[in-house]
């Protein structure tokens, strides 16, 4: 993940398909042509507060499993006002752990 | 391929913290095992040892090689296996294989854990480098999986949260029932319920605990029970690629590979070990192995089904639940079940009544891997 946002995923030039978790290659189309594309808008799909964290995570950490298109991700959330269902976009600056050399979004609820 | 038994089973106590070294352990489960067997340790041709964590505690390297010193066995081959939370079934895989293949005639397979000797949190901060990078960053780990399974799936199936208490209470009226238990104690689901959060909706009954502890098997061509199936398959490594987060394809995979290798149907097994790390897997994996349908194991959990003297009995040991979860071990801890349930020699307790044929599935992180193993008398 050398060099990739944390609000963005990975996208074939082959054949478009996209992709947040590293690969060495397209996983639809097999091509080592990629970049990366921002992510917009996303939805929750599930919701956690953990309590109990390692060391140098902040606790409690709110954390949400979120599809933004063809792409799932699980991250941070910015606040705990946020339910299964709602709609989330990557905002803000944080650390996401401590000793991080710097600051990424967490995932804010959109109210239209 | 040839045919493979279990000639002999063994385990120590499983506690949250040993007196014994790790290759100590390792090799009172081995003497154990193969004085349960009707083999001598100089008719051994290969060890497999399992462990997952020597390196990240600091406990050493090479501890195939060390083991075979500890227990006198030099000139036998041995390796070393390693598949995080699964490493114990690993190990005895790759001992059904050797023996099955013809590379090996009596295979003695361990698996060893001691995890008391860094700081919990150092523990779970090893453990949580298991996940993908990117889940990494964010803080994540195996507990952080499960509460958001757990979520999805209670929302979905609009199950109470009484069901997973139910499983954590069942499991550990089991461990009281079995000596070699860390959590040898009854809880009700009402403790369970107003445990500690951890990561919610799943508290600290919910999850298992740290361990230290060594289980063992000797596998060869002849013994009291045969092995029907020992299959594993792969999932995704980041959690969340999976499209629908109450899904383990890993152990779905399997469980098929299993059933298809043994020529049996879930029908056929009499009762399970299961891997609860979290009584939500308990649910999930029953359902993936196809004993339940979708969204119906948090039924048979609150209706006792899944209890020893239900209709399915599951982890009759006490599960990772209670009876602890050394991560190199806890499979082998399973299959160590399987065959004492099937030999009828479980207290009485716990024993399944009429067991012919039982299955143990041992997941790695949270589904990264599954090992399946079925085991027939």
């Amino acid at each position: 993940m050398t060099g990739v946002r944390v609000d963005e995923a990975f996208r074939c030039e082959q054949c478009g398909a996209t992709w947040y978790y590293d690969k060495h290659h397209c996983p639809v189309c097999a091509s080592h042509e990629y970049g990366t594309t921002e992510l917009d808008r996303g939805e929750v799909l599930s919701r956690t507060t953990v309590e109990m964290t390692p060391p140098d995570v902040r606790s409690p950490n709110d954390l949400a499993l979120v599809r933004f298109g063809d792409v799932q991700l699980i991250a941070q959330l910015a606040d705990d006002g946020v339910s299964t269902g709602d709609t989330v976009e990557f905002a803000g600056e944080y650390r996401l752990r401590e000793g991080d050399d710097k600051t990424r979004p967490r995932l804010r609820k959109v109210t239209q | 391929m040839t045919d493979v038994a279990i000639s002999g089973v063994g385990m120590t106590d499983f506690e949250s913290e040993s007196d014994r070294r790790l290759l100590e352990l390792a090799a009172v489960a081995a003497e154990r095992a193969l004085a349960d067997s009707h083999h001598d340790s100089d008719e051994v041709t290969s060890i497999h040892v399992g462990n997952a964590l020597t390196e990240a505690l600091g406990t050493g390297t090479g501890i195939g090689n060390a083991l075979v010193s500890e227990l006198g066995m030099e000139g036998v081959a041995v390796d070393r296996v390693e598949n995080t939370s699964a490493t114990g079934a690993s190990a005895c895989h790759r001992g059904i294989q050797a023996v099955g293949s013809d590379q090996s005639e009596v295979a003695l397979v361990v698996g060893v854990e001691k995890m008391s000797v860094a700081e919990t949190q150092e523990v779970t901060d090893a453990i949580s480098q298991l996940v993908h990078d990117r889940e990494y960053a964010q803080g994540l780990t195996l507990p952080s999986f499960a509460g958001l399974a757990a979520g999805a799936y209670l929302d979905r199936y609009d199950a109470p949260r009484e069901a997973l208490g139910a499983v954590a209470a069942k499991n550990h009226r089991n461990g009281l029932a079995n000596e070699f238990a860390q959590f040898q104690k009854e809880i009700t689901v009402e403790e369970a319920l107003s445990s500690p959060v951890v990561a919610d909706p799943l508290r600290l009954y919910d999850c298992c605990p740290m361990t230290d502890g060594a289980a063992a098997a000797v596998v060869s061509e002849d013994g009291p029970v045969d092995v029907a199936a020992a299959t594993s398959a792969t999932g995704t490594h980041a959690v969340a690629e999976r499209r629908d987060p109450l899904e383990i394809d890993s152990v779905r995979t399997a469980g098929e590979r299993a059933f298809e290798a043994a020529g049996l149907t879930p029908k056929e097994i009499d009762f399970a070990c299961i891997h609860d790390a979290f009584t939500i897997l308990e649910l999930l994996e029953l359902e993936e192995l196809g004993f339940y349908d979708a969204g119906t194991a948090w039924e048979a959990a609150l209706d006792g089904e899944t209890a020893v003297d239900g209709e399915f009995p599951v982890n009759p040991g006490g599960g990772l639940k209670a009876r602890g979860h050394p991560l190199g071990a806890t499979g082998l801890s399973q299959i160590v079940e399987v065959v004492w349930q099937l030999r009828g020699e479980a207290s009485a307790d716990r024993q399944v009544p009429e067991a012919d044929t039982g299955l143990a599935i041992n997941v790695a992180g949270f589904g990264n891997n599954s090992v399946c193993t079925v085991i027939r008398a």
